[in-house]
């Protein structure tokens, strides 16, 4: 254990050194969407003046009646493994994943730790590196939620009661997991080709190919609740996950595909996991 | 003799290339242990397996008491294969804390402090690692394989791309390392004037293979000639037969420093004039230039 918080601190040292893919990381997305979702409400209002106040549009499009604080964090969490912010949290994981084999620093930190150690300490800082992203993501979007509402002169509520809770805590769960699922793609192109960018590209590629079979998938004759798709296609199984959260006792998904697809999203994670460490125990860390 | 280090026909191959050919070696604890060999004599194979950064294909190695990558074993090494390669985001302050905390040690900034005085880079502590010149990424990395205090240190070409300063210095505290601190230092270089300068037993490879191995005072010894300058030569070349060749006018006999006084005296009986008899010595360069064959001359002597 003592050897595993050593990777782990480690790497989190090394990590936070990292300032530049630090902020593309973690700070630049939300600071970026808090700006443009800002200017975006100025520009609405602006148009909002000139159309005037047309009553067949909803009073939340117009920016009018009270603003709900919770139903926002209910909302952010269920957009918390959007794929831009996926592709911003990567750099990070690319970096801590391959970032051994493109500075060969290996032949520094292997001889000292055992190696599937040093790739849970990996895994272990992308984790954390996740979840400080995906904190960041939400206060950004709940102070662009605040500045929304003065921008409209809205009043304020927080109905934020324990399904509200409820329904935030597993979004943003199933979001994280999401997201480590994704990264851990990348961790596997990594040892597996020890390229940065394969690292960074690869689980894009899949997540693409995935969304097109997701597509596709009338065409093959699945309806998206049979365990298979969801096995295969983790983006759909995280989908129905946040249907079956949202929609509660009356979603449509029904219970064993909310089973098979949480444990298509665990699945993959340990799946993915396994495949790396194996691959790096028995890896030459030399280029020769 | 204890040995820190113990390969048994440990061979490497990479596709059709064998880098090491059943290597069998023990390197004695203590001291400065030098393995020379001309490229592609798989040195730097060596060194890698016995870091557990390559497995090896056959055979097996005994390294500080373990097998290749118990890492009990290996806390109790350091190393550096190469001019390292750090991070270019950190500095050479932040390198050794990161390392240190890898190796399970707590970053004291006063020792991180002292193991940069030592290779002398305060100066550049805070600088990123990025701007560093060849020389001081070598001293940052002899730094690197000090900060745990191990009991054995293997360093692989420890003064490419160094002035001569540098080098000077590095020869300087590789000695130290040894005789003060008492660290088994194990080498690889090309440089074999500074191999037989500072190092004390002496391993030669080619082609994968162990060629010859013992100390440097015993191979250079080995390969002593007495040097005659006789009147008549064709006389002694006749007493010495396949022993004696002709350099210049002078005779040179290849026989043991044990033999030299039966001879002198045999030659003087049969009324051989004899102006002047010396030892020459063998240096490293031509023993190891006679036992790879000087297929590839090292880069010292190029």
């Amino acid at each position: 254990m003592s050897m595993l918080s050593d990777a782990v601190f480690s790497e989190a040292y090394r990590f936070t050194k990292n300032r530049m893919t630090v902020f593309w990381s973690v700070v630049f997305l939300p600071i970026a969407l808090l700006c443009l979702s800002s200017i975006g409400q100025f520009f609405l209002k602006q148009k909002m003046a000139e159309i005037g106040n047309d009553p067949r549009l909803p009073p939340a499009l117009l920016g009018q009646g009270a603003l709900d604080l919770g139903h926002s964090l209910v909302k952010l969490a269920g957009d918390t493994a959007n794929p831009l912010l996926l592709l911003f949290i990567m750099i990070g994981t690319a970096t801590l994943y391959a970032g051994d084999y493109r500075w060969e620093t290996w032949r520094l930190t292997s001889a000292r730790n055992t190696r599937a150690n040093l790739i849970l300490g990996k895994v272990g800082v992308a984790k954390l590196l996740t979840l400080a992203a995906l904190i960041v993501f939400l206060i950004f979007g709940f102070a662009g939620e605040l500045v929304k509402g003065m921008i409209h002169g809205q009043s304020y509520v927080f109905h934020f009661g324990g399904k509200q809770a409820g329904e935030f805590g597993l979004l943003a769960l199933t979001g994280y997991i999401r997201v480590v699922q994704v990264g851990l793609i990348g961790l596997l192109a990594a040892v597996m080709t020890r390229s940065l960018l394969a690292t960074l590209f690869v689980p894009l590629v899949v997540s693409i190919a995935q969304f097109f079979l997701m597509q596709s998938m009338p065409l093959i004759g699945w309806t998206g609740t049979e365990w298979y798709a969801q096995a295969v296609i983790p983006g759909l199984a995280y989908d129905n996950l946040k249907s079956a959260i949202l929609g509660g006792a009356m979603s449509a998904v029904p219970d064993a595909t909310v089973w098979a697809a949480a444990i298509s999203l665990v699945g993959w994670c340990v799946v993915l996991l396994i495949g790396a460490v194996l691959w790096f125990q028995r890896q030459d860390l030399s280029k020769e | 003799m204890t040995s820190v280090i113990e390969t048994r026909a440990l061979t490497k191959t990479y596709g059709t290339v064998r880098a090491l050919d059943g290597l069998s070696l023990e390197i004695p604890k203590g001291g400065v242990y030098g393995v020379l060999g001309p490229n592609g004599a798989g040195k730097s194979t060596l060194f890698r397996i016995l870091l557990g950064l390559i497995r090896p294909s056959e055979g097996q190695a005994i390294v500080m008491g373990g097998p290749i990558g118990d890492v009990k074993a290996s806390r109790r090494m350091g190393s550096m294969i190469e001019t390292p390669r750090f991070p270019p985001f950190m500095t050479a302050r932040q390198v050794l804390v990161w390392l240190s905390t890898s190796h399970g040690l707590k970053a004291d900034p006063k020792r991180v402090e002292a193991w940069l005085e030592r290779v002398g880079l305060t100066g550049a502590a805070d600088r990123k690692v990025r701007g560093f010149s060849v020389g001081m990424l070598q001293r940052l990395g002899v730094a690197i394989a000090l900060i745990t205090e191990p009991e054995l240190i293997i360093l692989d070409e420890p003064t490419s791309g160094m002035d001569p300063p540098g080098i000077q210095e590095m020869r300087a505290l590789i000695r130290s390392l040894s005789d003060h601190d008492g660290i088994t230092v194990v080498l690889a270089s090309h440089q074999l004037l500074e191999v037989q300068r500072v190092c004390d037993r002496v391993a030669i490879m080619n082609k994968g293979k162990l060629v010859r191995e013992g100390s440097v005072s015993e191979l250079t010894t080995s390969g002593e000639r007495l040097r005659l300058s006789v009147k008549p030569s064709e006389k002694v070349l006749q007493v010495l037969g396949a022993k004696g060749s002709m350099e210049g006018s002078a005779v040179i006999a290849a026989i043991p420093r044990n033999e030299g006084p039966a001879l002198l005296k045999a030659l003087i009986e049969q009324g051989v004039d004899i102006d002047e008899a010396r030892w020459v010595g063998a240096d490293l360069e031509s023993v190891f230039m006679t036992e790879t064959g000087s297929v590839q001359i090292p880069e010292a002597i190029q």
